[in-house]
């Protein structure tokens, strides 16, 4: 009970920090109709900076990290992005009124990673003052990648059985290639190379990490904004689409939670990084995925899953999913 | 001034799939092409043309003009990019007679 009742204090406070009230703004801004207007460019300019900042910071932590203490929690990023894509396959192919092909899509998303849910968590994480290892936004890619993938060869498999007819072959490289070339990777990736191999601790201080915050209030605001004006194609589908993405996010927080703690159990894992790692399970695709799946699966009705992503299960990762880890975080562990 | 009569196909479809239509459009043979943002209503729904934030950009979509001096070469790429991208796709394409200045530029 007293979990329960720290988490909806929590919950309360944090409608009341930056990152969630500008979130909400957005979605309130938007449902009133204002014509308030944040240009397409300083929204791309705001993911570059987050990522490159993200990258930076890990690549730079990365110079020390004992490299065997990162294997484990890749390994368990990438089972958890093959095991939610096929989870959601499954459970999408039981429901009724649903396509397939749309709900390969979906799950895909869903076993992607949102570098915008990403970056709130952290935030959080540091208000709260809880240290994380900052190479965790690198196990990014570890989950991102193969969810994606094999949502698409699945997708593949499905129509190639049902036309009894070999169509075109999923091309697994140009995925990988496409993925990592997408400016949230991209940007990620390099400030990776250079917070390795450069020194980039002084622009870091002076640039980067002051101005982290502010920019990452604008991008909720859009996300915000997005989420509501995404609502109305989420309505045109079936429920289902609405109820999974209310609840997938919770349940792979939690199972990325169990396997967190596990690794925290062998190779000390932080108590930062496992509620990350949680948040980072929780979090559903939303700038680089829909494109890749889009091509992928182009039989899938976008609306479907960027409906249930965008406007349900990114609120549901940042709004509810982040405090509910940061809770349950602090009851396992003693922070 | 002497103008030349050539065939003006236009193609509206999806930002995303641009490059695979413009591979198909060298390969018929055109000698180049027009691109611009489009928007606008349809099946698929409304798309807009302002610069506000859009979280996924590749969903906008895209007009592409190519001038062609044969008529069946443009009827055959307006079929070829119908037949592998508008199934799952949003596009329309519709050809036009115009005038030319340079007819040797086509």
């Amino acid at each position: 009970m007293e979990f329960i009742a720290d988490f909806f204090v929590r919950l309360l406070t944090q409608f009341q920090t930056p990152t969630l009230g500008f979130l909400i703004g957005g979605m309130l801004v938007a449902a009133m109709g204002s014509n308030l207007k944040i240009p397409n460019a300083v929204y791309q300019f705001i993911v570059f900076f987050l990522l490159m900042k993200i990258g930076l910071k890990g690549g730079i932590e990365i110079r020390e990290a004992d490299i065997a203490a990162m294997a484990l929690p890749a390994l368990f990023a990438l089972v958890l992005g093959v095991s939610i894509v096929l989870m959601g396959s499954l459970l999408f192919s039981r429901l009724p009124g649903i396509n397939r092909e749309d709900g390969f899509a979906t799950a895909g998303l869903f076993g992607a990673v949102s570098a915008s849910t990403l970056a709130a968590a952290m935030v959080m994480l540091e208000e709260e003052s809880i240290h994380f290892e900052a190479w965790v936004p690198a196990l990014y890619p570890f989950m991102d990648i193969p969810a994606l993938i094999l949502a698409i060869v699945l997708a593949n498999i499905h129509r190639q059985k049902q036309d009894d007819q070999a169509i075109n072959k999923v091309d697994v490289g140009s995925i990988i290639k496409e993925s990592l070339q997408g400016s949230a990777l991209s940007a990620l990736l390099l400030g990776l190379a250079l917070g390795l191999l450069a020194k980039p601790e002084p622009v870091l201080a002076s640039f980067y990490d002051p101005l982290f915050r502010g920019f990452l209030s604008i991008l909720m605001l859009v996300m915000g904004m997005e989420a509501y004006a995404r609502l109305n194609e989420l309505r045109k589908v079936a429920h289902w689409y609405a109820a999974y993405a209310f609840i997938a996010p919770i349940v792979h927080g939690l199972m990325a939670f169990g396997l967190g703690y596990i690794a925290h159990l062998w190779v000390g894992f932080s108590p930062g990084g496992v509620i990350l790692f949680a948040v980072i399970a929780a979090s559903n695709s939303d700038i680089s995925g829909p494109p890749t799946l889009r091509a992928g699966i182009p039989s899938a009705n976008p609306s479907s899953y960027i409906g249930a992503s965008t406007s349900v299960g990114t609120p549901v990762a940042i709004a509810i999913c982040i405090p509910l880890f940061i809770a349950l975080g602090e009851r396992v562990f003693p922070i | 001034m002497t103008l030349h009569p050539v065939i003006k196909v236009v193609i509206i479809t999806e930002k995303l799939i641009v490059k695979g239509v413009c591979d198909i459009i060298d390969h018929e043979g055109a000698s180049g092409y027009t691109l611009m943002a489009a928007g606008g209503k349809g099946r698929h729904g409304i798309r807009n043309i302002s610069d506000q934030a859009a979280v996924i950009d590749d969903f906008s979509d895209i007009r592409i003009e190519v001038i062609m001096q044969d008529r069946s070469r443009a009827e055959t790429l307006m079929r070829t990019i119908a037949k592998k991208y508008f199934t799952d796709h949003a596009g329309i394409t519709y050809l036009d007679t115009v005038e030319v200045l340079r007819l040797d530029r086509f």
